[in-house]
């Protein structure tokens, strides 16, 4: 009898913690709560006021042991690659390039973007692990910020910069940052990559802020209504190296997609990786002109599509015009982007850009400073595609091609690498004088200089692989077969409609034409002759 | 007495769990439903763009305190509301990506979005 | 007096109209695919084209089986009796109101040039089409299939002058129906199956 009533009462109270826990249980669906196991709010190690970056690295690292080490191996810390298809030692710490040309002597301005802190000259310690910067990939909140000219340092508090200019660049809270640590996004990733080359897309074309939060049409993958894709979704990592690379692109892909337990090496970050290399159903004939296109080329129909424009041409050697005051110059086109700065020449922007198209099979040379060019009307280029119709490892990639004209040493003929950023006396920026600034610039990289100042044309790719557009807007056949093809340029290839034959166009509407001429000339003879009678 | 011992425990443990668990804002959903919700009728036609740096912090707390849209002829909860994005999901994906979400929870991401994106917030932003 | 016969039977009639209907938008979509002019536009056009190809090889099927079945595929045996003025009376007799040379049976439903003519499209256009046309569908299995010296350049130069000179011979064909004793009276018969002879 009494337990009988316990089991009853047992079940009622079950039933009633039921029916009070109901909203509790619905409430248990918190998102972020779920997403991990460790919540940093709680470490007391974290509730602390930090003054400076690697304050909060030493707090991570007491947990994270290894997390230093991992990131001291990637080109994200080193800026060194060595390309073992060329043998070229690559990376922003050596090559040159036709944007902001060179990180030599202005450490301090481009490290903003190095996953480190107090990179400011040629000295910084590669093998400090409290120098490593957790918080620019893990953060969260969207808050952190390393300014140019801090060497990669976040401000932590309110600091004139720079000094004397009266511009305040607002201090931030790290110890609310380090809290909210939690995986990439696109918005830490894009805090370096939508702004590489000193801007929003200014560099590669398909990347800009537009993808922090893009809709299906700009990108069918991230869409944040939709798949939302992070950019770690294909760049996976491991022990924080992440896949993925420009100076080795994957151009082909023949190891199809990549399933659970298949022993493989290739890139994850390529589109056959998932999609595979039969990607087409409905439509069979697709998938062999997959063969030879990479997927890319259709599906990215034209790039710079999120509304932010991304530079096409730059051309240093306008550059150094003052105002009648003498001060820098800075002019806009109607939509307000800067068209032309006293100390970086004139701009040429665009958006929505059809991509120039090419044989690529993925390897890359650059045109490194220690390399002899010559200066002709030829670009010269500053990173050069392999790839033919005929080494079965090519594909037709869409690519930008940025092209400018920069400083150059006619003498030793090379390019070389001028002191840009800096407040200093000898910055261009700031003085507008290239002897100077070519001087110390050549200095710091180590790399003799004739004094002598020419400047040299040439021009940088970049393969278009982000903003793929929805299915639906993917290029028709009519953008390639046609008469002012797409593929226009490219050889070695028989394309139907742009290779029409002329000649054999000509015979044949002669042969249609004559038969025409015979059966009129016969039927109006035979009309005359009918009459005569 | 057992029982009511159970009850009073269970209820105990409800509340704790409730507690335990409160809602931390998602300012990135936030700017989703913000950027597709809210700026698909405030684009510069026909109502005039509102960008989150077009208020300061103050300004977005008072206003989504006082809860009146369209000059007090409506509210801003009922935009948020799941029966209104039940209403519109079928033409916007946001609204339908969002359907089951509790309406407190969005309502938080919307103000966390907001007041990180303030005139006076850690990221003024614009919807350009 | 003349006399009715029986010449073009109730499949062969099917057999040609579905044929012509299907060849002549073969040539619309074939010209609009290679640039010509735009109607469907690239895409629709060989989407169209594709499927009007798989009807009439389907069609063909039949008809191949039609022609041994009933012995008509001996209406094409080639001679040379007769052409030389069956092509007097196109050049001058057909003016002067002369007497046409050949007189049709149901054994001998096509004239000597007829017969040339025909022939000429079936071991020599035909298969100029079939053949580069069906490895134009299937370029994606070359490689299976051992081809790999064909040239997807030569397999479409041959699809063109295919097209071309079908073109060709269409112009004439439709023109000589009208050769008969009175203008309609070629098309009457392949409507009804009777042709008046005299």
């Amino acid at each position: 009898m009494k337990r009988a009533f316990t089991r009853v009462a047992l079940v009622m109270c079950y039933a009633g913690w039921l029916a009070a826990a109901g909203p509790v249980l619905a409430d248990e669906a918190k998102p972020l709560k779920l997403n991990t196991t460790a919540d940093h709010t709680k470490f007391k190690e974290l509730q602390k006021e930090f003054t400076s970056g690697p304050e909060v690295t030493k707090v991570c690292l007491t947990c994270h042991t290894e997390a230093a080490g991992q990131i001291h191996r990637t080109k994200h810390w080193k800026w060194e690659y060595l390309n073992p298809q060329t043998g070229q030692t690559l990376g922003k710490k050596t090559v040159v390039n036709n944007f902001c040309i060179s990180i030599a002597s202005n450490y301090a301005s481009c490290t903003s973007c190095h996953v480190g802190y107090g990179w400011k000259d040629a000295s910084f310690d590669f093998k400090s692990e409290e120098n490593v910067d957790c918080l620019v990939c893990h953060d969260t909140t969207g808050n952190y910020r390393k300014p140019p000219g801090f060497a990669g340092n976040p401000v932590v508090k309110d600091t004139e910069f720079p000094p004397g200019s009266g511009k305040i660049i607002k201090g931030i809270n790290l110890s609310k940052i380090a809290q909210k640590i939690g995986k990439t996004s696109r918005d830490t990733c894009g805090a370096c990559h939508f702004n590489g080359g000193g801007g929003d897309g200014v560099k590669h074309g398909d990347m800009d802020t537009s993808l922090a939060a893009p809709t299906k049409e700009l990108d069918v993958h991230m869409d944040a209504e939709g798949l939302d894709f992070t950019c770690g979704t294909c760049h996976t990592s491991s022990s924080h190296d992440v896949a993925g690379s420009r100076y080795t692109p994957t151009a082909q892909d023949k190891q199809g997609a990549r399933i659970r337990g298949k022993a493989d090496k290739g890139n994850p970050a390529t589109c056959v990786a998932c999609h595979g290399n039969g990607p087409h159903k409905k439509e069979a004939r697709l998938n062999q002109h997959a063969t030879k296109i990479a997927c890319q080329t259709c599906h990215i129909p034209t790039y710079a599509r999120g509304g932010i424009p991304t530079k096409m041409v730059w051309d240093w050697s306008t550059a150094g015009k003052r105002d009648a005051e003498g001060k820098q110059i800075t002019l806009k086109d109607a939509k307000g982007h800067i068209i032309y700065e006293s100390r970086k020449g004139d701009f040429t922007l665009a958006e929505n850009v059809k991509p120039e198209y090419v044989w690529f099979n993925g390897q890359v040379t650059y045109t490194l400073i220690t390399d002899k060019i010559e200066k002709s009307e030829q670009r010269t280029p500053i990173n050069k595609l392999g790839g033919s119709p005929t080494d079965g490892k090519s594909m037709i990639w869409p690519m930008k091609v940025f092209r400018g004209t920069q400083p150059y040493d006619p003498v030793n003929k090379t390019l070389v690498t001028p002191h840009t950023a800096g407040n200093d006396d000898t910055g261009y920026w700031k003085n507008l004088d290239w002897d100077k600034a070519i001087t110390v610039g050549m200095k710091d990289s180590g790399h003799p200089f004739s004094g002598k100042i020419d400047f040299i044309k040439t021009e940088m790719s970049w393969p278009i692989t982000h903003m793929v557009a929805p299915k639906e807007k993917a290029l028709g056949c009519a953008e390639c077969h046609s008469k002012q093809s797409r593929l226009a340029g490219i050889p070695g290839i028989y394309i139907p409609v742009r290779d029409n034959n002329k000649l054999l166009d000509t015979i044949g509407w002669s042969i249609v034409f004559l038969t025409l001429l015979g059966v009129f000339g016969h039927g109006a003879l035979r009309i005359v002759s009918s009459r005569k009678p | 007495m057992k029982l009511t011992k159970t009850l009073s425990a269970a209820a105990l443990l409800s509340l704790f769990a409730a507690s335990a668990i409160a809602y931390d804002a998602d300012w990135k959903r936030g700017r989703v439903y913000y950027r597709s919700v809210c700026t698909s009728c405030h684009a510069v036609a026909p109502s005039g763009a509102i960008n989150p740096s077009t208020k300061t912090k103050a300004e977005w707390a008072a206003y989504l305190k006082a809860d009146k849209h369209n000059k007090g002829k409506d509210t801003v909860k009922q935009y948020v509301s799941k029966a209104y994005r039940a209403s519109i999901k079928s033409g916007n994906k946001a609204a339908e990506k969002f359907a089951d979400t509790p309406d407190q929870e969005l309502m938080d991401d919307i103000s966390a979005f907001l007041t990180k994106g303030a005139k006076d917030g850690d990221s003024p932003a614009t919807c350009s | 007096m003349s006399e009715r016969i029986y010449v073009f039977k109730r499949f062969e009639r099917f057999w040609h109209w579905s044929q012509a209907g299907l060849i002549m938008f073969l040539m619309l979509t074939a010209f609009d695919i290679h640039g010509t002019y735009t109607i469907f536009g690239f895409e629709k056009a060989v989407a169209y084209h594709t499927i009007a190809a798989w009807s009439l090889i389907g069609l063909w099927v039949f008809a191949i089986f039609w022609h041994f079945t009933t012995g008509e595929w001996k209406q094409y045996i080639p001679t040379t009796e007769k052409v030389v003025a069956m092509m007097n009376y196109y050049l001058f007799g057909i003016f002067k109101d002369a007497p046409h040379p050949f007189r049709l049976t149901q054994l001998r439903k096509h004239n000597p040039l007829q017969r040339l003519a025909y022939l000429a499209i079936m071991v020599f256009v035909g298969p100029l089409i079939w053949v580069t046309g069906v490895l134009y569908l299937f370029y994606a299995n070359w490689a299976a299939w051992g081809l790999t010296a064909v040239q997807l350049e030569w397999v479409a130069t041959g699809h063109i002058i295919g097209a071309f000179l079908m073109l060709a011979f269409l112009i004439a064909h439709v023109y000589l129906t009208t050769a008969g004793h009175t203008p309609l009276a070629h098309i009457k018969a392949m409507i009804t199956g009777w042709e008046e002879v005299d």
